[in-house]
């Protein structure tokens, strides 16, 4: 293949150019995290004491500045003393790719520390429950008032003014009260995600609704279809395709609000498994269950998907972008 | 039928959501407990089964510390552990507990750390110190003023959340910065040679941490409250017993995800206090000795600060006969 042809305007790329680019979009990043971690040349702005020597104040595997180590070294050295080596490093909020690896593996086989406590992945299995109650209640709700908000102007003046307000204000923002309400358990975490994702689901299901053709409405009314069979025969299949993105699109949407959800209440799930290894700068674990969230968040979406493209053969823009 | 059976399993998911939303939190009692050597080391019992051995239902359930004064305030907890200071601030925001046990007091882990060439408090005058405004080290920061002759006026407080004054130590754009463990250890091992020119081991009783209950708790499971004090003696003594204690930092640091080892440090900064002790503090008079007086303290501190506007009544806020009552 022509280089030239992957910078066509709108153009469709081959499968082969796509599988590459895909994966580039992966490799690339690491790459650049490979370089950082592992070619002290490019940052390593800091030395990590591998012997304190003489000096009382320094400790083994402490990371300081450049700049002061070298001014431990020097001071030690007038003096006569023993200076303290070390090894040029990171700064410790970057681990190296292969930390990262190790404790996403050993995160998995620890098993829990005291008996009461989960595995981590069962904590990974509560906070996967708590998005996916958190996304069926909105969307029980959300799904149906955004097709008749986007059928009937009249439902969508009557509410989307409210909805518009509503979506400000921050979800977080009403955990104190979910608690007084809820309980301390799983009821506030999940009104948080439905609380960020309902009002935003409402708002687009409405537009996706309003950009059905209207020459296909206009047809079944030629044809004198009634108005209920008007919504569930033609309005409803006509946006089935863009309804089923949405909502993978909404559903991406409920796990950004995982991590404010679950400090609300009881420490749980995978937030007390980041926020306990944040407090003690054990930053290979966060990463490590950073990286398990993207991949689930990821795996999900990929899985949706594929399904979607099966259940919509027709739907062209679902089987270019799978 | 399609509408039906689609209804039915609407129908079917909410009830189980909403019963999946609510985990059974039966007859017992429920305490919270959070980040704080004092608080983790009740872990030793609920690992131990020492609650249950006793006939006690509690369950401890972990929180970050806000939320678990979020939680009490609510009234959706019947207990939690927090500083005396915190109680009369929850109290004086509708959330009403009243102390009943004594946790320990703070002896060396909270700190003012000074950045390196500065060896002593007084060396901070004029300078820039990193700290959160209205919380306890706020007051540690200011006990240490006076007893070195000095006034809050002869430093510049920078607000800075304390989780994240070991970055603000590091910037260089302050002199010092006041904090608890971990996070003041965190902020000496960032920048090597600076070190804590004034702790909570010189001003002893300047932080209790205590058991506070909900009244409504309280008058009705009066026997269970007792039995809890008692229990709490016995993980003491387990974890100054010098034979036992490698077993309960075992259960402890677990409990954070730490190595016993570097455990150690942060429980040595905590005075456990056991029911002998705690009768003492529980006896009224003035100073850092008694839990009266250093509420007063804390009373008064939060009122010139503006945590809340109004003096509370300390003698309201503590019941010392459940202590006073044991054996």
């Amino acid at each position: 293949m022509k280089r030239k042809g992957w910078f066509q305007v709108l153009r469709p790329l081959s499968p082969r150019a796509r599988l590459t680019l895909g994966t580039l979009s992966f490799v690339l990043p690491i790459v650049i995290w490979c370089i950082v971690s592992y070619v002290p040349a490019v940052w390593h702005p800091q030395v990590r004491i591998t012997d304190a020597g003489s000096t009382d104040y320094l400790q083994v595997d402490m990371r300081m500045d450049k700049a002061a180590f070298a001014d431990a070294v020097k001071e030690a050295e007038d003096a006569q003393k023993d200076p303290p080596k070390g090894v040029p490093s990171n700064p410790i909020y970057l681990p190296a790719p292969h930390e990262v690896a190790e404790a996403l593996y050993t995160a998995f086989i620890t098993p829990p520390p005291t008996p009461d406590s989960p595995w981590l992945h069962q904590s990974l299995w509560h906070s996967i429950q708590v998005i996916l109650w958190g996304f069926v209640i909105s969307s029980i709700i959300g799904v149906p008032l955004g097709i008749i908000c986007g059928t009937y102007a009249a439902f969508a003046r009557l509410s989307e003014p409210f909805i518009e307000f509503f979506r400000y204000l921050p979800a977080p923002a009403f955990g104190a009260l979910a608690v007084a309400i809820l309980g301390i358990y799983d009821g506030p975490k999940i009104t948080i995600i439905v609380i960020g994702t309902l009002f935003q689901q409402v708002l687009i299901i409405a537009n996706t609704t309003r950009k059905l053709d209207v020459a296909l409405v206009e047809a079944a009314l030629t044809l004198g279809t009634k108005k209920l069979k008007l919504l569930t025969r033609v309005v409803i299949p006509g946006i089935l395709p863009d309804l089923y993105r949405d909502q993978r699109i909404l559903l991406g949407w409920a796990w950004t609000y995982l991590i404010v959800a679950e400090l609300i209440g009881t420490s749980t799930g995978i937030t007390w498994f980041i926020t306990q290894q944040a407090r003690y700068q054990h930053f290979a674990n966060v990463y490590a269950a950073i990286t398990m969230i993207g991949i689930i968040g990821l795996g999900t979406d990929i899985a949706l998907a594929l399904i979607g493209k099966r259940l919509f053969p027709w739907d062209r823009t679902l089987v270019k972008e799978a | 039928m399609t509408c039906k059976t689609a209804i039915g399993a609407i129908l079917g998911l909410s009830i189980f959501a909403a019963a999946a939303a609510q985990p059974a939190s039966a007859a017992g009692l429920t305490i919270g407990y959070s980040d704080w050597p004092g608080w983790v080391a009740w872990q030793v019992a609920i690992d131990k089964g020492w609650l249950k051995e006793a006939g006690l239902d509690v369950t401890f359930e972990w929180f970050d510390y806000s939320a678990s004064m979020d939680a009490l305030t609510a009234g959706k907890i019947d207990a939690d552990l927090m500083t005396n200071g915190d109680t009369l601030v929850t109290g004086a925001g509708g959330g009403k507990a009243i102390m009943i046990m004594l946790t320990d007091y703070s002896s060396g882990n909270d700190m003012i750390v000074a950045k390196p060439g500065i060896k002593s408090l007084k060396e901070l005058k004029g300078k820039k110190i990193g700290i959160e405004v209205g919380l306890v080290e706020h007051l540690l920061l200011l006990d240490g003023l006076k007893k070195a002759g000095m006034a809050e006026k002869d430093v510049t407080l920078v607000n800075a959340k304390t989780n994240e004054t070991p970055q603000v130590l590091a910037s260089g754009q302050v002199d010092g910065i006041g904090a608890w463990q971990p996070v003041s250890g965190q902020a000496m091992k960032g920048v090597p040679g600076s070190r804590p020119v004034y702790t909570s081991a010189e001003a002893p009783g300047l932080i209790y941490d205590v058991l506070a209950v909900r009244p409504a708790s309280l008058s009705s499971h009066k026997a269970e409250w007792m039995k809890v004090i008692q229990i709490w003696d016995r993980v003491v003594h387990y974890i100054n017993d010098p034979k036992t204690q490698p077993d309960a930092l075992k259960i402890m640091s677990a409990r954070v995800g730490l190595t016993p080892e570097t455990y150690k440090p942060l429980l040595k900064g905590t005075h456990l206090i056991d029911i002998a002790e705690a009768k003492k503090t529980f006896k009224k008079a003035e100073g850092l000795k008694s839990l009266y007086g250093s509420s007063s303290i804390a009373d008064e501190f939060n009122v010139a600060n503006a945590v809340y506007k109004e003096h509370q009544d300390i003698n309201s806020y503590i019941d010392p006969s459940y202590t006073e009552g044991q054996k």
